[in-house]
């Protein structure tokens, strides 16, 4: 009633947000249900017909998952080391965590090529102990993809993860040393689940990373293909639009559905209720 | 308590190794005074970073992309901060949709979001390609600046708005001799954010790539797929010590708690 | 002659009054207290003068002008905050000193007027120093200079005082009033707290579910509550819903549940027609049974039921037959709990009201 100029104030960005996004990217999904006679889902229903496509999707979700793994096991630890650091130390170590974080993703990914590349650090300290006769391949496989993304995205889980540490209260932790609780039985009993909700976030926030995820795997991938490349080879080189919308669309559902089950998982498993 | 976490010491020392050491390892292999690139290096020098100056198409696109990112950053400032002002006043029925609407191009993965301009905004709506990168950006940045600023308005003490109005000054008036300078830090936080959003990114830009238009990220890659010397390594330094200034400016601003809520 | 006048005024929130025709006159020079408990819409009112909400119905007049679609920077008023609601990025001059420039006041008679409106606050010296340095005390002190400077024609407090502990609480309750006789101004002030506009008020206004139950200067509502929200708020704990109410004469007759009771007519009392009688805790008097100075008259067989220890008194709950009564009694007084005693309602201690 009063404040009728405030909601005047929304309307630039909506309208913006309107014309150059939500619109191109309703239209991109719009156009993969029709084709020449109408309504028609026959483009997904070839999409899943043929193995290559479908490969790639199985390959891009199971390095994604094996990254938000990999991201859990380490970055759970180091999350919890930190979170228990004294004020001064904790800050510095999570400045040293958000620092990678807003570094270049070309930047990171190139330096895993220089590590991990045929002449790279990790063969040339290998063959020098000689623990191997010659060079790994591990560049331009899964693998190489799998290590960029963990790299990519392992500070996005530690940083989050410390956030909701932080949270748990010390006395908490000594009142349950206090009843009899084992230290690592106080970890599984009282850190583990009252980090549930951070981990729950990290996760999505790293699976979903991954699963979009273009640079890494563009540089680290070589000629193994992920759904974001594939995506980009369709669009750009082969001109396939037709295609190339059907996987945004599919990314894009991937995403939600992703999204909506961790946070039902989530409301499920949060302590507080 | 010190003694027993000595084994989880070692663990995290070995994750910030794992994390730290790659970004330390191409900082070292920058000085390389040979011609190819190698940990450690033969020999001693700064003549790749003084190559990065002779490579014409880093100059352009660090120009384009500065142009795009500062340009994007000041549209989205005057989308983004009425936007947060008003959602930090009002409350009404759909205001959650409002939010998602304005995050939502955080959620679209930015592959999809790139081919989408692509389509319908360099295609169907016809705009150059330099516009499209400015548009693009802007709808990227938009979410961050929202964001941070909604943060920082969150703290804001909205009682002293009506006491600018009730010694006299207009709504206008109120805005600026009163709430602008009291979120002055969180708008600066916010367009250091969204300016390294915008100019580390890959997704959109990589689309958008024309004659003489390419942003700096893409010709970086552009340039690691055909040739592996030091240049990029020597750019990388330069990179990281621009993130690190502005981690630093916008921890001095907002607090490390920014980075840390989620 | 008022100065400004409330007229039929209502305003609702998600479709829910929160006031309804409502009326009030505020004289020249007066300082108007609006009591309640939170949610009676006193704090509704002041915005309302204020300028901050836009009543759905009725009129504001000011100087016999309407003032209802005036904006608030154009009003002229001043509003002192519960929270002071200073500029936390201006020093304490800049503060003061934001109203005199919106209006254009030349440097040197800025300098002036604020200097001397902090001296009127006792903050001399404050002048150069921000916010965030200031005590609670010494920042409210400061709003009300900010909002003193500007010359308003009306002063409007918004529970100043409930952000501060009890001592400077009184303090500046004394200061409060001191600014507001020597200037003059015409003043209104919300609070919830009784004894705070009892004491600096030349009238009060309680308020009750966006009512005005009663106006009045402190010490008549203090004596003779006209209704039972009022006797209730002001600390009349007991209540009698009489009967039969009959004048004759000088007195009046009661009666509830065959139990008869004769009260004092007194002047203010004489035209009201409310049955139902109010009386303090303190007013009660307990008498042990079989006491020689107890009187038949207005009295009731009683048996304590709950006794508390209140520090310096005593405080029972006698149930008798028309119901339970709370009385206060000093410590040299005391009754066991479960003893039954006469409890007798003085005849010029009771009110009747709405």
């Amino acid at each position: 009633m009063k404040k009728r100029y405030l909601y005047l104030l929304l309307l630039p960005g909506l309208l913006f947000l309107t014309v150059f996004m939500i619109i191109p990217i309703f239209l991109t999904i719009g156009t993969t249900f029709i084709n020449d006679h109408g309504f028609s889902i026959q483009g997904y229903l070839d999409f899943f017909k043929d193995r290559y496509f479908v490969e790639i999707l199985l390959t891009t979700l199971r390095v994604s998952l094996f990254t938000t793994i990999l991201c859990i096991l380490l970055g759970f630890p180091a999350a919890y080391y930190i979170s228990k650091l004294k004020q001064r130390k904790k800050a510095i170590m999570l400045l040293l965590t958000i620092f990678p974080l807003l570094t270049s993703p070309v930047v990171r990914s190139f330096s895993w090529m220089v590590i991990i590349g045929k002449n790279g650090v990790v063969n040339k300290v290998l063959l020098s102990i000689g623990l191997i006769e010659k060079p790994l391949d591990i560049l331009y496989t899964p693998t190489a993809i799998i290590i960029g993304l963990v790299h990519l995205f392992l500070p996005l889980i530690i940083v989050t993860l410390v956030g909701v540490m932080e949270n748990i209260e010390t006395d908490l932790l000594k009142a349950a040393e206090s009843l009899g609780a084992s230290r690592l039985a106080v970890f599984s009993k009282v850190v583990i689940p009252l980090s549930v909700p951070g981990l729950v976030i990290g996760s999505i926030l790293v699976f979903v990373g991954s699963f979009t995820a273009y640079t890494t795997p563009a540089l680290l991938g070589g000629k193994q293909r992920v759904i974001s490349t594939f995506l980009y080879q369709n669009a750009i080189t082969l001109n396939e639009w037709q295609v190339a919308s059907i996987v945004a669309t599919i990314m894009i559902a991937v995403t939600v559905l992703i999204i909506s089950i961790m946070n039902g998982l989530a409301k499920k498993l949060n302590p507080k209720g | 308590m010190q003694e027993k976490n000595r084994g989880l010491g070692l663990f995290t020392l070995l994750v910030f190794l794992f994390l730290l050491g790659p970004l330390l390892i191409i900082s070292v292999t920058s000085f390389e005074g040979g011609n190819i690139l190698k940990f450690p290096p033969e020999e001693l020098s700064l003549r790749w970073y003084e190559n990065i100056f002779h490579v014409e198409m880093f100059l352009v696109a660090f120009k384009t992309s500065i142009l795009v990112s500062l340009g994007g950053n000041l549209l989205a400032l005057l989308l983004g901060v009425p936007a947060a002002y008003a959602l930090s006043r009002v409350e009404f029925k759909g205001k959650s949709v409002i939010n998602a609407v304005f995050v939502s191009p955080i959620l679209v993965p930015g592959i999809v979001l790139g081919f989408a301009f692509l389509r319908y905004i360099v295609g169907t709506y016809q705009l150059p390609i330099y516009a499209a990168l400015f548009v693009g950006h802007t709808v990227i940045m938009l979410p961050f600046i929202i964001r941070v600023i909604s943060s920082s308005l969150s703290n804001f003490d909205f009682s002293i708005e009506e006491a600018a109005e009730s010694l006299g000054a207009s709504k206008l008036g109120t805005f600026f001799t009163v709430v602008l300078p009291n979120i002055k830090s969180g708008i600066l936080a916010a367009v250091m954010i969204a300016f390294l959003e915008s100019f580390n990114n890959v997704d959109i830009s990589v689309y958008m790539t024309g004659p003489g238009v390419s942003t700096f990220p893409i010709q970086m890659l552009t340039y690691v797929e055909n040739y592996f010397d030091p240049t990029i390594s020597a750019i990388s330094v330069l990179l990281m010590f621009i993130t690190a200034f502005f981690m630093f400016m916008v921890e001095r601003l907002m607090g490390l708690s920014y980075f840390t809520k989620r | 002659m008022a100065l400004f006048t409330l007229q039929d005024i209502s305003v609702a929130y998600n479709k829910q009054n929160i006031l309804k025709d409502f009326n009030l006159e505020i004289e020249k020079g007066k300082l108007v207290s609006l009591l309640g408990p939170s949610g009676c819409g006193k704090t509704t009112t002041l915005r309302l003068i204020a300028g901050f909400l836009k009543a759905n119905e009725g009129k504001f007049l000011f100087k016999d002008k309407d003032y209802t679609k005036v904006p608030v920077n154009k009003r002229n008023f001043g509003f002192v905050f519960q929270n002071y609601a200073l500029f936390p990025h201006l020093s304490i001059f800049d503060n003061i000193a934001f109203g005199l420039r919106l209006r254009k006041n030349s440097k040197a008679e800025i300098e002036k007027k604020v200097m001397n409106v902090l001296e009127i606050v006792n903050l001399k010296g404050f002048e150069k120093r921000y916010p965030q340095e200031l005590s609670g005390g010494q920042k409210q002190r400061v709003a009300i200079a900010r909002a003193l400077v500007i010359e308003p024609d009306i002063l409007l407090f918004d529970e100043p005082l409930s952000n501060l502990d009890a001592n400077l609480r009184v303090n500046m309750r004394v200061e409060i009033r001191r600014i507001q006789q020597e200037l003059g101004i015409t003043t209104v002030y919300v609070s919830h707290d009784q004894e705070e506009c009892f004491s600096i008020s030349d009238q009060v206004a309680i308020m009750n579910k966006g009512v005005i139950e009663q106006l009045s200067d402190p010490a008549t509502i203090y004596k003779y509550p006209e209704t039972k929200f009022v006797a209730d708020f002001i600390g009349f704990k007991n209540f009698i819903d009489f009967d039969e109410r009959t004048d004759t004469g000088g007195k009046i007759e009661l009666s509830k549940s065959g139990y008869s009771f004769v009260l004092d007519k007194d002047a203010r009392m004489f035209n009201h027609a409310g049955k139902i009688g109010a009386i303090r805790p303190d007013d009660l008097l307990i008498r042990e049974k079989g006491d020689a100075g107890a009187v038949q008259e207005n009295s009731l067989s009683g048996r304590v039921k709950v006794s508390t220890y209140l520090g310096r008194s005593y405080q029972y709950v006698v149930e008798t037959p028309i119901g339970d009564f709370i009385v206060n009694k000093e410590m040299t007084e005391s009754y066991r709990m479960g003893q039954e005693i006469i409890l007798e309602i003085p005849r010029n201690q009771m009110v009747l009201v709405d």
